[in-house]
């Protein structure tokens, strides 16, 4: 804990060490508790300040205390002493698949259980890695950094100096890479917050039980507002959402329909085996959040006057540009989710962002194919708003 | 339906039926030169003086040929030829001869067509071959043809000399009133009839104006006339000249013209140097309606060469001085009472009210205050307004002296030299020679504290700032750092600690209830 953990969620030196067994985990277990862990209890309280200002969060449980072994054991296998350990390949799969298993959780139920996974995982993925940078007559060599000062390289000129870079845009190694997935897939606020880092598979839709309270959909927005790509986060968020949104009345209903009685039908005979994909059951008012809150980053984008649409001009990801359709859907939408300006300015003060948030809603009439905007009427419109 | 004679001219067109029209870089056809078709001399006044305004005739002129034609049919009309510089320039003579009741052609040679319109922006070409006649100029228009045969060519630089002024009113209390309307402001040349020199001569000496001037011959007078050039001259001066009969004043237009005060020349004669040639003097004169052309650049002679002096007494040296016969003269400098205001520049404070003064210092404003001196003295605390009452710096704003009601106040009757209020030193000698007289060095002071009492000297190394003396030493505070009450998010740092060679001692079975690893178990 005072290892890893404390210094995962606080931000310091976390010291990667053993892995640590399944096991181990039973026996911790039983000495969780509220008062048990009072350093942990707090920082995760600061961690989850900075999204919202009074967060609800659960004492720790069997599951994060899974997730945090399993987050350690992770950054075993990139160990720069893993070569030294005697072990055979099989013992690293099967470190593997203990890991898998304990990053393996199940579906946040409810809202502060979602945000103590994201506390862990967001934390994991904003880690550096301290490296050694050793002065060698073939050029600098960078190494990870290890406790008790690493051995000189053959000819280096000096004890080197030290630097941090992040840690997850780094080359990893390949179990490195698949465990990645599974924690992320662990989490899917930190999924929602950092879209373009999500695993494949992953659907907006579950975390959207978020967006639907107003504190914790303005923390979302803001946290997407304050990324560079704001337009690629929104895009790959629609990226995401639109594989649960089949077209209406049209082919096969989603598998998330499943119990409603009717099933899938078989593939012909001799075509690719495939199982459909998981789609995530989605509810009106579940879409219509995630929907609003992605027309709200607009709004918050034209307030900056960061709405420089010219760079999305080259972009013709199908996901960008139904993100930038969003606003022009309005019209359809507005009965459901409201205005995010009034259509006639009320004072002095919200002219101007009235006639802005105008002139960039015309503007991206202009620059969005007409083909997306009917496409997603056919799609996300129907779903939101029930028709008359 | 009528045959048009021109077609316009489409964008990018480069090849044209008409002979020595060329494309210039936006596209318009413009040829070698440009004609303008003026109904009657007035228009050409008016085209040229409106042209003068604008630009330079000098540009034009060179190149300009003026002709009186007659129209095939019946009509006159006065041509200008000029060459065509760019599509600018003719825009410009374009507009102006239309405002002129004039239209401007291009082409050369003797036939051309119309310049460009809203309706054919890049202009016009012919849509047929037109034959020429020798001695002709063929207009195109887009509805008619018109030829003018040339009847007499005019000189351009002798129709500008020979433009009758036009009259402009003088201002109505006369030229003293405005002279720089009337162009006199800086410089006024005065033309004086032959009979009125000396007199005129004599007037301007007596009012120690300065003058230069020179006699010069006009036209066929038998005697020479008087040019005198007074440089800002006074208006009341200008007001005399002007309403004497036989005295002209001039205003200079241009370094070699001058036009009389109360007309006007039609075109600006300070954009046509070119039209004045040679080095001569032009005197536009509108009243006689003369045009003098004076012999040479003119070569004034310094006023008091013009004048000749009569007086007949001659100066006389004095010998010895009887300073020694002064004594008689001589008076006691005594201090009497005087109903003079003077601004208190010092104020003389007993000690008993200095703790009065400490908490007046606070109402003072900061220049008053920083410029405040004081000298303690037996008699009480003198506050002087500040150093400002040598004359050094000019004083700024109100000095302590006037806003502390407090003592007796001190006026200045010389530089640094203080008396009590409502007195002065008799007789009134100059302040230097009282400084001298009381033996003050260049930054002494010499305070008079009462009417009754002897001066007392100050030296500036006696006086103290106020503000340093009124505000005691000040300690400072060591700023105390404060922490934040809660410690900061960071991000974490992955380090590692060294792995034993057994470090995955316990992995080696499979794991109760997970999944099996990736790779494992299909054999």
């Amino acid at each position: 804990m005072t290892d890893f953990v404390v210094p995962l969620l606080a931000g310091a030196d976390v010291w990667v060490g053993k892995p640590l067994r399944p096991r181990d985990r039973d026996e911790w277990a039983s000495a969780l508790g509220a008062a048990s862990l009072p350093d942990v209890n707090f920082w995760r309280l600061r961690r989850a300040q900075l999204l919202t200002a009074q967060p609800e969060l659960p004492d720790p449980d069997v599951d994060e205390l899974s997730l945090w072994i399993g987050l350690h054991n992770l950054l075993v296998f990139e160990h720069p002493d893993r070569a030294r350990v005697w072990a055979r390949e099989i013992t690293w799969r099967r470190l593997e698949g203990a890991t898998r298993t304990l990053l393996t959780l199940p579906s946040p139920e409810d809202t502060p259980t979602l945000v103590a996974r994201h506390l862990s995982v967001g934390a994991f993925i904003d880690l550096l890695r301290a490296e050694v940078i050793v002065a060698t007559p073939i050029g600098e060599v960078r190494l990870p950094a290890l406790e008790s000062g690493r051995r000189f390289l053959r000819g280096a000129s000096g004890p080197g100096r030290e630097q941090s870079v992040p840690w997850l845009p780094q080359p990893h190694a390949p179990e490195v890479e698949r465990l990645i997935e599974d924690a992320l897939r662990s989490s899917p606020l930190t999924c929602l917050l950092r879209p373009t880092l999500a695993p494949g598979g992953w659907s907006p839709l579950l975390a959207a039980e978020l967006l639907l309270q107003r504190p914790w959909a303005r923390a979302v927005c803001h946290a997407w507002a304050t990324q560079k790509d704001w337009m690629l986060t929104g895009g790959a968020v629609m990226s995401a959402l639109l594989p649960s949104l089949p077209r209406l009345g049209g082919s096969p209903p989603p598998a998330g329909t499943l119990d409603s009685g009717t099933r899938p039908a078989l593939p012909e005979a001799g075509a690719p085996l495939a199982l459909p994909g998981a789609v995530v059951p989605c509810d009106p008012q579940a879409l219509g959040a995630i929907v609003g809150a992605l027309i709200h980053l607009h709004l918050l984008k034209v307030l900056e006057l960061d709405t420089r649409v010219g760079l999305a001009l080259g972009s013709r990801e199908p996901g960008v540009l139904a993100f930038l359709a969003l606003p022009l859907l309005l019209p359809h939408l507005s009965s459901e989710l409201g205005e995010p300006v009034p259509a006639v300015a009320q004072d002095a003060t919200s002219a101007p962002v009235v006639r802005r948030w105008t002139e960039y809603v015309d503007h991206l009439a202009e620059l969005v194919p007409r083909s997306v905007v009917e496409n997603l009427l056919a799609t996300l419109v129907g779903r939101i708003v029930k028709p008359a | 339906m009528a045959h048009a004679l021109l077609e316009p001219v489409a964008a990018g067109q480069t090849r044209f039926r008409m002979q020595g029209l060329a494309s210039d870089a936006r596209g318009i056809a413009i040829g070698r030169e440009v004609l303008v078709v003026l109904p009657s001399i007035d228009a050409l006044v008016s085209f040229l003086g409106a042209y003068s305004d604008e630009a330079s005739l000098d540009d034009l002129v060179p190149t300009m040929t003026l002709e009186q034609a007659q129209r095939a049919g019946g009509g006159h009309a006065t041509l200008i030829r000029c060459s065509s510089s760019d599509g600018y320039a003719v825009d410009r003579l374009a507009r102006l001869a239309t405002t002129s009741r004039g239209q401007l052609y291009t082409g050369g040679g003797s036939l051309f067509v119309r310049w460009r319109e809203r309706e054919a922006p890049f202009g016009y070409d012919l849509a047929d071959a037109i034959q020429t006649v020798r001695d002709e100029v063929i207009v195109a228009d887009v509805d008619f043809l018109a030829r003018y045969t040339t009847t007499h060519r005019m000189d351009p630089v002798d129709l500008i000399q020979r433009l009758e002024l036009r009259p402009v009113p003088i201002p109505l209390g006369g030229v003293s009133r405005d002279p720089e309307l009337c162009g006199l402001k800086e410089m006024a040349l005065v033309l004086v009839a032959p009979a009125l020199a000396h007199r005129v001569l004599r007037y301007l000496w007596r009012m120690e104006l300065p003058m230069a001037g020179y006699y010069a011959r006009l036209g066929n007078d038998t005697q020479p006339s008087l040019l005198l050039r007074l440089r800002q001259p006074r208006p009341r001066a200008l007001d005399v000249l002007a309403a004497v009969p036989g005295i002209e004043l001039l205003a200079p237009v241009s370094s070699r013209a001058a036009v009389e005060i109360g007309w006007r020349h039609p075109v600006q004669l300070a954009s046509a140097q070119s039209c004045l040639p040679g080095d001569e003097m032009f005197l536009f004169r509108g009243r006689v309606a003369r045009v003098e052309r004076l012999d040479g650049p003119p070569r004034f002679v310094d006023g008091r060469h013009l004048v000749e002096s009569t007086a007949g007494v001659r100066l006389r040296e004095i010998g010895q001085l009887r300073d020694g016969e002064l004594e008689p003269l001589r008076v006691e400098l005594r201090m009497r009472p005087s109903a003079l205001a003077r601004e208190p520049k010092a104020v003389v404070i007993a000690w008993e009210q200095v703790p009065l003064l400490r908490h007046l210092v606070y109402m003072l404003p900061p220049a008053a205050l920083a410029a405040a001196r004081i000298v303690p003295l037996e008699e009480g605390l003198v506050v002087l307004a500040g150093p400002s009452s040598l004359g050094r710096v000019a004083p700024t704003g109100l000095g302590a002296g006037l806003l502390l009601p407090l003592g007796r106040r001190l006026g200045e009757i010389a530089p640094g030299v203080l008396v009590p209020d409502g007195h002065e030193l008799w007789p009134r000698v100059r302040p230097a020679l009282l400084r001298h007289l009381l033996g003050l060095q260049a930054e002494d002071y010499a305070l008079y504290l009462s009417p009754d009492t002897d001066p007392i000297r100050v030296r500036v190394e006696q006086l103290r700032p106020l503000d340093a003396a009124v505000v005691g030493r000040l300690t400072l505070d060591d700023a105390a750092i404060v922490s934040p009450q809660m410690p900061a998010v960071g991000v974490g740092t992955v380090r590692n600690v060294r792995l034993s060679r057994f470090a995955l001692w316990g992995f080696g079975g499979l794991p109760a209830g997970g999944p099996r690893p990736a790779g494992e178990g299909e054999s």
